[in-house]
């Protein structure tokens, strides 16, 4: 196996690991992270893909892509938590609602400021 | 020649092993410093596989920034009354 496969297959694993944490984890902190993590695994994929050897030098394209990956995903990671700190101001709690037939009219009444009315109660109360 | 391969080997194994760490650990504080440990390791693969630009880039703006943000944002999320679990 040569060093291109090795980190080939580190690659894969860490993008399969990080897509498993992004659907299994419900703190939506633990999903950035493994947001981040995912797009760990994509760019090593790229770059394992453009290493040719250790004397010829690498393919560049893949490089200034990966390169220009890590800023815009640090800019998405600043924005993911500002709406984090959103959705915990509005719902009180940094998770999305597992249970949406519960937890919608207590949203509605904290994001409106009023109680919801008897007919959208009873809309929300059907299965 | 043995060397180098055993180094790549063990920098695979660490990367994989802190990626778990950071996703599956206690507490959020402990995931984030676990995250930003795996930033630093993921420098020193870039610069294995011939991609200095790309170390420098991971080192400062994938652990360094986004390891900020992040403790912030645990900070935040502490002060404000979030339930310190998963």
């Amino acid at each position: 196996m040569s060093t291109a496969q090795l980190y080939l297959s580190t690659a894969v694993f860490l993008l399969v690991m990080g897509l498993y944490g992004v659907l299994v984890r419900p703190h939506l902190l633990r999903k950035i992270t493994a947001l981040n993590v995912m797009s760990a695994g994509l760019f090593l994929i790229f770059v394992a893909v453009a290493y040719r050897g250790p004397e010829a030098p690498p393919d560049p394209v893949p490089h200034a892509m990966v390169l220009t990956g890590i800023v815009i995903s640090v800019s998405a990671t600043a924005f993911g938590l500002l709406l984090i700190r959103r959705v915990l101001e509005v719902t009180g709690r940094a998770e999305l609602a597992v249970e949406p037939e519960e937890r919608t009219a207590a949203n509605r009444q904290s994001v409106t400021g009023k109680r919801p009315s008897p007919r959208t109660e009873q809309r929300d109360a059907r299965p | 020649m043995t060397f180098p391969w055993i180094f790549d080997l063990l920098l695979c194994a660490l990367l994989v092993g802190l990626a778990a760490r950071a996703l599956f650990s206690r507490t959020l504080f402990q995931g984030v410093m676990f995250f930003v440990v795996f930033g630093l390791v993921m420098a020193l693969a870039w610069a294995r596989l011939r991609a200095p630009d790309i170390a420098l880039a991971e080192a400062a703006l994938g652990a360094g920034i986004t390891g900020a943000l992040l403790f912030s944002a645990v900070r935040a999320l502490r002060d404000r009354g979030d339930e310190e679990e998963c």
